[in-house]
């Protein structure tokens, strides 16, 4: 029980854990420093519930617990056989859509889509692989989007939308072959208006969006999952106000 | 209804569309209810010169290509289910991949966001239930056939070396 004493709370695991008003499970479980995988949720953005990894149940129900509204005495289930295969099922599922080589990823230790692996014990895709071809678009003198990695998150879309003002990209397409796009007529990115320091920049959980220029800056080993796990990580997913923009204080 | 549509030799009638229930024969006297089967007003009579293996894959593109493509699970899934059904089809397939069938379908009817990735599994469990056979005898070994043709894939270094003698087929030295 908290200090209050009569602080909303749900059981999340057998361990109670409180919430705000309004907030989601997921939200209140990061909050709290229970970690549960999750990939299209972001700290700083409204849950968006298509990734499916951070699916808990609920009363004998699964759903996904990034846009379920906590309540008052819930029990959540995270962590049983069952959720925990349908976690490292979903991931394996991402894995084989896109085409991911870590060993050679510029953001392999940065990686939440190689870290969430790495942390349900993924040790391979088990899945056949579908091999799409995705050209990468190097258009842009400053910026690499190499699409073979998009996970279909959308977190670039809404930083874009939201924080940006600008619409630079967008999801297209139906069923599996939906694909990330760039709001150009020509199709490049060179042809937007992003920027370097849009938010955008920062927040793919992949290796999609890329700063050219800076690759191995910092060196593999050093990185954000090379040092924690992810699941040691969680109250630095916990929910918190947008970051400014690094030209805001500037 | 089978006697006023005029059936005959039915196997198989499907209850609403493709997300509905799969029945074979012996449930012909199950009720159109909403406690029992509960349809949508349409319904397919299939009879015994239809292979149900053939009808479920069909399904299976249905739904794949249906799926908007929003949640991880139905976008994928439909699409590796419909790679599963095709590799049977080609007569590749192995008990792994009935396995693989009812992992898909327990996550799809999970984990999926709406109501099309929660159904999209109905005709393949409802016809593997039923119809067993249909997708067994596609199977080329219940243990284990390999999709990759070893030595189909030697065939262009064979043709590069201009060789054709038995050393350049596998197992040709057993």
């Amino acid at each position: 029980m908290s200090a209050e004493g009569n602080a909303a709370t749900f059981l999340l695991d057998g361990e109670e854990v409180p919430f705000e008003p309004g907030q989601t499970v997921i939200q209140a479980a990061l909050a709290a420093g229970h970690y549960i995988p999750h990939l299209c949720y972001h700290p700083e953005f409204k849950p968006h519930g298509s990734c499916k990894v951070c699916t808990v149940e609920v009363n004998g129900r699964t759903t996904a617990s990034c846009t379920l509204r906590a309540q008052a005495g819930m029990e959540v289930l995270s962590q049983t056989e069952r959720l925990r295969k349908e976690h490292q099922t979903l991931v394996q599922m991402l894995f084989v859509e896109g085409n991911h080589f870590c060993p050679s990823c510029e953001v392999s230790g940065n990686c939440v889509l190689q870290a969430v692996a790495y942390d349900l014990d993924i040790m391979s895709a088990e899945l056949d692989y579908m091999f799409p071809n995705r050209p990468v678009d190097a258009s842009h003198p400053e910026i690499l989007l190499d699409f073979n990695r998009c996970i279909l998150c959308e977190l670039c879309v809404r930083a874009s939308r939201e924080v940006d003002g600008k619409h630079v990209f967008a999801l297209s397409g139906r069923g599996i072959t939906k694909h990330l796009i760039v709001n150009a007529e020509s199709r490049r990115l060179a042809d937007t208006d992003i920027a370097v320091t849009d938010k955008a920049m920062e927040v793919c959980p992949v290796g999609v969006i890329l700063r050219k220029g800076v690759g191995f800056r910092v060196p593999i080993g050093e990185r954000r999952f090379d040092k924690r796990p992810i699941s040691a990580q969680a109250l630095d997913d916990a929910p918190r106000r947008p970051s400014p923009k690094p030209e805001d204080s500037a | 209804m089978l006697e006023d549509c005029g059936a005959e030799r039915t196997q198989a009638v499907q209850i609403s569309g493709p997300s509905g229930t799969c029945i074979d024969s012996t449930e012909f006297e199950r009720r159109i209810a909403f406690e029992d089967l509960p349809t949508a007003g349409a319904f397919m009579a299939f009879d015994e010169s239809r292979d149900l293996f053939e009808v479920a894959r069909n399904f299976v593109h249905f739904f794949a290509h249906e799926s908007c493509g929003f949640c991880t699970p139905c976008r994928v899934g439909t699409t590796l289910l419909c790679n599963v059904m095709d590799k049977l089809q080609q007569g590749k397939g192995s008990q792994h991949d009935l396995n693989q069938i009812f992992r898909l379908s327990r996550l799809l009817q999970s984990a999926s966001h709406c109501g099309l990735g929660l159904t999209a599994c109905n005709p393949l469990l409802d016809t593997i239930k039923r119809f067993r056979p249909a997708y067994e005898r596609r199977l080329e070994s219940l243990e284990f056939e390999p999709a990759f043709d070893l030595d189909g894939a030697l065939e262009r270094a064979r043709a590069m070396t201009g060789r054709d003698d038995p050393g350049a087929h596998l197992g040709a030295d057993e």
